[in-house]
């Protein structure tokens, strides 16, 4: 049995008095629809910098769509409509002067299941470098063994980084997409599910990695599993049918939940 | 029974039964164009047959026997000729070429099984390969040097000879065209050039005086040339062969027709294993001669390589970059899957549809209009407004572009959509997502869809009579004289040549072996393209194997 830890501070903050210098990011109003389906109300919330921030609720509730609204992974899907805003260094990102492959390096994301390119080791790290006309090999380097560094995975595939990378095992891939989106050094880093398609053992490494990344980086998670949430956060969504139903410390939430859909969740009634 | 039905037995006999015929069916074909191509080039016997002839005359027949056949007693009566026997009895009859054909009627005749008095192989029979009327059968007598006989062994003085002779043809060939053939192509060059100025009202005195001057020098280069080619004429003509016939009369040849003597009769297995490569190389190598049933089929093989590889450089771009517009870029509206059905069906049309059009619109409207615009000093003849290589090479590449297009976007969108969502993560647009990671990815499709086009596109000859093949195109389509590819020229191609020497041939039964040989050999080539591709492929998927999981 894993014990419920939580990481974050033990006193209770008032997340919506944030001070902007404390604000990584900041979703006003957001409503979101897919097509004539509305699939987010009216969420805001502040994402403190530095630390990790879980978004958890059953499925479809909309805690994926709500973290890929952050760096417009949505704009993918046609029939999406956005309404509301959300600010970054107090520019809503969904302005039309917002390039949108800038907000990206900006805000990198780590997807549900391992996503390699069909390249070296070493390629599939320094592709955001790449991609921003960086071809001085020293820096590449340099910038592989501190992103590697970085998720833990150096030691293991410092020997072949000219291996293609899908020879690395499922939970080595994960951390290398990781090494992949913190090499072009976003300000926030954004993991969807990340170790819904791993074993225990690797989920265990990347909620290590979680801890450590917390530093350099503000992280916002979405994950199925309350008890990683617990884990990992310092401060809980909780959506519900595309709302957000209570955003607090993380040990707030899971100790004494303000709303009683919190409660019925995290006790299991429902999910 | 019924149980048997139940247990799905009959299912798994009637599918692997299925597969069985197609495998007999491809390699049945294949074992017999592949047999009946490759013995042609194996030195076959010479029989000496003593033959009744229906008044009772007994002559010599020489020859090789080229094909029998079972007949019945009334077909032979039918045909008129009296023959004992039962209406039903089956009488072998041989085709016996007997080659000399200037001095026989027909170089190919039938002689019936029981006619034939006597059969035999003499040694010392030797077969006469000419550049003229065919094969020469019969006994070498003697190697004459200007009329006067050589001493020593026929054989060995015959075989110098020979290999005399072939230098001096070759000598004459490159004459002829590479020195001869670059100065037609420099007067050709400068009476363009003269009209030109004409045209454009910029002909002074100075430049016809220039004209003539670049002319006259040519004129005395080619009159040096034609000496030179007169006196290896010559000397071509100094000997010549005295060889006894199946009439029993000797025959004098000259040398200069010769170009191989064979004795099949005395050779070893071994002896006409080394005979039969020499003849595959010259099969290859060589140029086709007298109207094309004879010598060899390099010009085809060249102009069928040289087309297909263009067609494919202009087909795979483009059908790449329609499938990316398609894919990747194309509303999912109505219009587009009426677009892509289209394409689709656009490759279910005949493909001689494609000729009429190429002819139409690439040759007359296309070509027209390039002549009118380049190339007026040269109407009324025109240089792209004739079927040529070019049209040929477009011509196929429309044909083969919606298996590129449908390939390609096949390709497309079995990439995990995951991977692009990664890489636009990184912040890449979705053109260097494109470049870097969609198409790579793709290569293995885009590949598979080329060897489609390639497969379809050498095999097609229809389309292709309208818009460039000819019989016999004097020159390639790539030689020495500036700008090296010359795109508007006709070509030869190995399905038309086919269809040329098997139907269109002034002597067919001569040349039922060369379609044999040109089918394998066209079969090859297509099969020699595709490994290449597959190769590239294979190696293509290796690298890119994440999309097998």
């Amino acid at each position: 049995m894993i014990t419920v830890t939580p990481t974050g501070s033990t006193a209770t903050r008032d997340l919506s008095a944030l001070t902007d210098a404390e604000t990584a990011l900041e979703i006003k109003n957001l409503d979101l629809y897919y097509g004539n389906k509305q699939a987010l109300y009216d969420v805001s919330m502040k994402i403190p910098k530095n630390q990790v921030t879980a978004f958890i609720g059953p499925s479809g509730c909309g805690k994926s769509t709500l973290l890929r609204c952050i760096n417009r992974m949505n704009d993918l899907v046609d029939i999406c409509r956005i309404e509301g805003e959300i600010l970054l260094h107090g520019q809503n990102i969904y302005d039309r002067k917002v390039d949108v492959a800038a907000l990206r390096r900006g805000v990198g994301m780590v997807f549900q299941r391992p996503n390699p390119f069909p390249k070296s080791i070493y390629e599939n790290v320094v592709y955001g470098l790449r991609l921003q006309g960086i071809k001085d090999r020293r820096v590449l380097d340099e910038a592989v063994e501190r992103s590697l560094r970085g998720a833990a995975l150096w030691d293991e595939v410092k020997d072949r980084l000219n291996d293609n990378a899908f020879g690395l095992s499922g939970g080595q891939q994960q951390r290398l997409v990781i090494a992949r989106a913190i090499a072009i050094e976003p300000e926030v880093l954004l993991l969807d599910e990340p170790t819904s398609a791993l074993d225990p053992i690797s989920t265990l490494t990347i909620e290590e990695l979680i801890n450590d990344l917390k530093k350099q980086f503000t992280v916002v998670i979405v994950t199925h599993n309350m008890q990683q949430a617990a884990r990992v956060s310092d401060q809980t969504a909780f959506m519900y049918m595309g709302e957000m139903v209570e955003y607090s410390d993380t040990n707030t939430l899971f100790t004494t939940p303000a709303k009683k859909k919190t409660e019925d969740y995290i006790t299991g009634r429902y999910g | 029974m019924k149980t048997w039905f139940k247990s799905g037995s009959p299912w798994v006999w009637m599918t692997a039964g299925t597969v069985s015929i197609s495998l007999v069916a491809v390699l049945g074909l294949l074992l017999l164009i592949a047999w009946r191509g490759l013995i042609y080039f194996w030195p076959a016997a010479i029989y000496q047959f003593e033959v009744r002839d229906q008044l009772g005359n007994v002559t010599t027949v020489v020859g090789e026997i080229h094909d029998r056949e079972q007949v019945t007693v009334l077909q032979l009566r039918e045909s008129g000729r009296e023959i004992d026997g039962a209406p039903t009895d089956l009488v072998t009859r041989y085709l016996v070429k007997t080659g000399n054909r200037e001095f026989v009627d027909l170089d190919f005749r039938w002689i019936l099984e029981t006619d034939i008095i006597s059969r035999s192989q003499p040694t010392n029979m030797a077969r006469v390969e000419r550049t003229k009327n065919g094969n020469f059968y019969g006994q070498i007598e003697a190697v004459l040097e200007q009329g006067k006989p050589v001493a020593g062994d026929v054989a060995e003085v015959l075989e110098q000879r020979i290999a005399r002779v072939a230098e001096l043809t070759d000598g004459m060939a490159d004459i002829q065209h590479s020195d001869i053939g670059g100065i037609n192509y420099k007067l050709e060059k400068i009476r363009l050039r003269e009209r030109g100025d004409e045209l454009r009202d910029r002909l002074t005195q100075d430049r016809i005086d220039d004209y003539n001057a670049q002319r006259e020098a040519l004129r005395t280069e080619y009159l040096g040339y034609e000496k030179e080619l007169f006196a290896l004429r010559e000397e071509t003509e100094r000997d010549s062969v005295v060889i006894k016939d199946m009439r029993g009369e000797s025959v004098s040849i000259s040398m200069k027709y010769v170009l191989d003597v064979i004795y099949p009769n005395d050779m070893s297995v071994l002896a006409k294993a080394g005979h039969w490569f020499i003849e595959v190389g010259k099969f290859i190598s060589s140029e086709p001669r007298e109207a094309n049933t004879e010598g060899g089929v390099f010009p085809a093989i060249f102009g069928t390589v040289f087309m297909v590889m263009l067609m494919a450089v202009v087909v795979t771009p483009f059908g790449v970059v329609a499938a990316i517009y398609l894919h990747e870029y194309a509303g999912k509206n109505a219009l587009t899957k009426i677009i892509r059905t289209a394409v689709i069906n656009l490759a279910g049309v005949p493909s001689i549809v494609y000729g009429v059009f190429g002819l139409g619109f690439f040759v007359y409207v296309m070509g027209g209009s390039i002549d009118q615009l380049f190339y007026p000093e040269a109407l009324p003849s025109p240089t792209f407004g004739t079927p040529g290589m070019m049209w040929s090479a477009l011509t196929l590449a429309i044909l083969t572009l919606p298996v590129v297009i449908v390939s390609t976007e096949e390709g497309l969108s079995r990439i995990p959509s995951t991977v692009r969502q990664g890489s636009l993560a990184l912040g890449a647009t979705k053109a260097e997502t494109l470049w870097r990671i969609i198409l790579p990815m793709a290569s293995p499709a885009i590949m598979t869809g080329l060897i489609l086009a390639v497969a379809r596109a050498a095999g097609e000859v229809a389309p292709l009579m309208l818009v460039g093949v000819v019989k016999m195109a004097p020159t390639l389509p790539v030689d020495g004289n500036f700008p090296f590819i010359h795109l508007d020229r006709k070509f030869m191609h190995l399905g038309f040549h086919i269809y040329d020497v098997g139907f269109q041939s002034p002597n067919v039964e001569a040349a039922r072996p060369l379609v044999y040989a040109t089918s394998f050999l066209l079969v090859t080539v297509i099969v020699g393209l595709n490994i290449t591709a597959i190769g590239i492929r294979n190696h293509l998927r290796e690298k890119y194997r994440s999309l097998e999981h």
